[in-house]
């Protein structure tokens, strides 16, 4: 009985392990599941979007809840979806974003998109790790 | 490169490599997905655009 219960946490705690490693570092979830090649295309392509975006004078949205500017908020949670990237960008002092850049809703675009893609990267690295896939 | 057409082209790269290797197991039906996404991705843009033409009338 009690190596039956020991065999469900087992399983859940590395579950969630995975879900954070993969949201922290893209591809870092299918890499430590043994899906190497789909980790390493994640993770040279959604950095590399990100760092694009960044490039082209995107902004990284602050993680404020103004009631004035709702849309902030939620463009910045997009943002965090993309994990360690983020935080290594504010932290070297990136992302300001340049409003009057003639590609800075380009920038803003290719930023929050490949935050969301990273979210949809951790779920199916949390499939993965349930067996559904 | 900077130009809206390169820039969606580029989008369009990122994003279909990603639902390619999301949606698809082996590599050949990666590469077939990918590309058709990334087509329909660059025609949508073009069709919408030439539709938007007009506008404002």
């Amino acid at each position: 009985m009690r190596a039956a219960a020991a065999d469900q946490v087992e399983p859940a705690t590395n579950k969630y392990l995975i879900a954070v490693l993969a949201w922290a570092i893209p591809g870092a979830g299918h890499i430590l599941l043994r899906r190497r090649q789909k980790g390493l295309v994640f993770l040279s392509t959604l950095t590399l979007m990100f760092v694009t975006g960044l490039w082209l004078q995107g902004r990284i949205f602050p993680l404020t809840f103004d009631l004035a500017q709702p849309l902030v908020g939620l463009a910045a949670i997009a943002d965090l979806g993309i994990g360690a990237p983020y935080f290594i960008a504010k932290f070297l002092g990136h992302g300001a974003g340049r409003v009057v850049a003639i590609t800075y809703e380009y920038g803003n675009a290719f930023v929050i998109v490949a935050g969301l893609l990273n979210m949809l990267v951790v779920l199916d690295a949390w499939d993965v790790a349930e067996g559904r896939k | 490169m900077t130009t809206h057409l390169g820039l969606m082209a580029l989008f369009s790269v990122f994003v279909s490599i990603v639902f390619a290797m999301l949606m698809r197991d082996e590599p050949r039906e990666q590469l077939a997905f990918g590309a058709r996404l990334f087509a329909g991705f660059i025609g949508a843009g073009v069709a919408i655009g030439w539709l938007l033409y007009p506008l404002p009338l």
